[in-house]
């Protein structure tokens, strides 16, 4: 089984506190750090296992900065046999569709049986980049994959739906599937072992390589723009009641009675 | 398997399979592991001889169950360090990817917020914003470092410790300064946990910090950072931990307490204090030195001290299916002995031990306190403790 794992050099920003930089369009980042998308960490774990059961060979590829390559050292330092950087001053303010666009280029001519993504990423959460690649690719996809077997010829995938439900899906191969979180427990990648990973091949393409004109990518390739960022403003304090169980609930009807919500 | 190397020069093949190390460990009660056991089967593993059935070296997970405080190498007949062998078979696991997801996420932490607890560096220097304290990092120079560690710089509790010693210092006219969000984890549990890539790193970006700030000696909250500056950095560094530093104070008759503190105190060596470092007289002459406190030794203490279990990772790794910490037994002997409050000298005993007393519900027979905060309320009055 041939794998390609589509991975993202987001800033962590769950314990960070952020801050919006001057242009209103983005957060800065400089004092952040940066790792493998959360998702995408699944997403190559789940591929190094498929290759470790069925042999094959795992590709990690990415579209960002040189910063990236530290991500992709770590995908290749999990299992993965190649990465690919798709680094380009044109690509920069592309949007998801415009980042399957770049994806899609690359992969067209690549062999292979599944495409894995992760279901979002951390930084924008818009999970688009995976159903946009497999569109241009011609190639089906399962998205919110908590589970993959692999059956002749195509692929037994379990999909979390709301409430705690999972439906599974069968789908042919060629297939993507847009990894969620917890579909497995990602190994420790020890620092040794990013350094023996050094010597895996790593490529890294541009504009050019991937056959786009600077029109196609980009701000100007792109379907959406970012307007405005902002954090969004605290409108209303919580109240803490103190009291008596008897003396709170009753606050609590008239707040509710108040607001006519009984 | 090259990783095999560190563990082939250390000098267990003069084993003599006595069980010492295997009586002495702490945890074998209520974990798999079992060191005597592991020195014959790591012998075969790195002879050509083979056992039968062949041993799973992946398989050990109770590797995972050493809380490093080198009982077995201190009591080992034969010097083979055993704790060093499992340190080297933690590595072989771990450069496998075969590492407990608590103790993976407390190594990632460090390598990219410099704590194992994986909070943002802007937040490490926070206990201080209120504090008379130098910043080294700010070009503020002085001749003490004053090294917080990570327990001391994040936890809400040990904080009060690192407070607790800031005011003392200041209190006695000590000028240091600290190395404020700069300061970065030392690494005495990311080698304990075999994670040697990591621990190199952070050798090298603490060596260079001390360079870069031509810092000449070093204080310690945590023996674990003593004991990793003092012996694991391949530097004769010149450090301390805080009670060498304030025994020394009262040899030299710079440390006199204008208050007393009546209570019956006893005290838990911490592993890295005693048995790997020997330091059992300082922290004793300390607490003695307290006007009104009646010192009392547990029925196991200084080389026989028992763990609290904080050590070798085990702050972030509970034993699978396990009941009862060691913390809580010692509790339970420290009120035995009729002690008011077990003092310590290290944020782990201090954290797992206040645990143990809420876990235990003795909150209203006992309290655990560092030995720095009886320091402090000896050498303070009440108003300047609040401060």
């Amino acid at each position: 089984m041939n794998v390609i794992v589509c991975v993202k050099h987001v800033p962590e920003t769950a314990e960070a506190e952020i801050a919006i930089h001057e242009s209103r369009k983005r957060i800065k980042t400089e004092d952040l750090v940066f790792d493998i998308n959360e998702w995408d960490d699944y997403a190559v774990e789940e591929a190094v296992l498929l290759k470790e059961k069925l042999g094959g060979s795992v590709t990690a590829i990415t579209v960002g900065s040189e910063d990236a390559d530290s991500t992709l050292r770590k995908c290749l330092a999990r299992g993965a046999d190649k990465a690919v950087r798709l680094t380009d001053k044109a690509f920069e303010g592309s949007d998801s569709y415009a980042i399957a666009k770049i994806l899609y280029k690359i992969i067209k001519d690549l062999p292979f049986d599944l495409i894995l993504t992760g279901a979002q990423a951390g930084d924008d959460g818009c999970a688009q980049v995976g159903v946009v690649l497999a569109e241009l690719l011609g190639i089906p996809h399962v998205t919110m994959v908590k589970k993959v077997e692999s059956v002749e010829g195509h692929v037994k995938v379990n999909r979390e739906l709301e409430g705690g439900l999972e439906e599974i899906v069968e789908a042919k191969l060629p297939v993507l599937l847009a990894v969620q979180t917890g579909i497995n427990e990602p190994r420790y990648i020890s620092i040794m072992g990013i350094r023996k990973a050094m010597k895996k091949e790593m490529k890294v393409l541009g504009l050019k390589d991937v056959g786009l004109t600077e029109e196609e990518v980009g701000e100007s390739g792109s379907w959406i723009t970012v307007e405005k960022m902002f954090i969004p403003p605290v409108e209303k304090e919580a109240e803490i009641l103190t009291g008596g169980v008897d003396e709170i609930a009753t606050k609590i009807v008239e707040t509710l009675r108040a607001k006519g919500l009984i | 398997m090259e990783e095999l190397g560190a563990i082939k020069k250390l000098n267990f093949n003069v084993c003599m399979q006595c069980g010492k190390c295997t009586g002495s460990c702490p945890v074998f009660p209520k974990s798999k592991l079992n060191p005597r056991r592991l020195m014959l089967e790591t012998a075969y593993l790195i002879s050509p001889l083979t056992m039968h059935p062949p041993l799973n070296i992946y398989e050990k997970s109770e590797i995972w169950d050493c809380t490093t405080c080198s009982t077995c190498s201190y009591r080992c007949p034969r010097e083979v360090e055993p704790m060093d062998v499992i340190i080297g078979l933690r590595g072989l696991l771990l450069e496998q990817g075969r590492v407990p997801s608590t103790l993976g996420d407390a190594l990632e932490g460090v390598y990219k917020y410099g704590n194992p607890w994986g909070i943002s560096r802007s937040k490490r220097s926070d206990w201080a914003q209120d504090l008379k304290v130098k910043y080294v990092s700010e070009g503020e120079k002085a001749e003490l470092l004053y090294f917080v560690g990570c327990a001391a710089a994040y936890d809400s509790r040990a904080q009060e410790v690192a407070r607790a010693l800031v005011k003392n210092l200041n209190t006695l006219g000590i000028d240091f300064s600290i190395l404020g969000n700069k300061e970065t984890c030392c690494g005495n549990e990311v080698y304990s946990l075999g994670e040697k890539g990591l621990f190199e790193i952070l050798v090298e970006k603490n060596l260079s910090l001390l360079d870069q700030y031509g810092i000449n000696r070093i204080l310690t909250t945590s023996p674990h950072c003593f004991n990793a500056f003092k012996n694991k950095y391949g530097k004769d560094l010149a450090v301390q931990h805080y009670t060498q530093y304030f025994a020394d104070l009262i040899d030299k008759g710079k440390l006199k307490f204008p208050q007393r503190v009546e209570k019956v105190v006893t005290y838990q060596d911490p592993c890295f204090l005693g048995k790997h470092n020997d330091i059992y007289d300082e922290p004793r002459k300390i607490i003695e030195s307290i006007p009104g406190i009646k010192l009392v030794e547990l029925n196991l203490s200084r080389g026989r001290s028992v763990c609290c279990e904080g050590g070798g990772g085990r702050m972030w790794y509970d034993i699978p299916g396990e009941r009862g910490r060691l913390a809580e037994t010692r509790v339970k002997e420290a009120i035995d002995v009729g002690a008011d409050i077990l003092a310590v000298a290290c944020p782990f005993c201090l954290l797992t031990f206040d645990d143990a007393v809420k876990t235990t519900g003795n909150e209203d027979k006992i309290q655990v306190m560092d030995i720095m905060e009886l320091v402090a309320e000896a050498l303070l009055s009440s108003n300047e403790q609040v401060i």
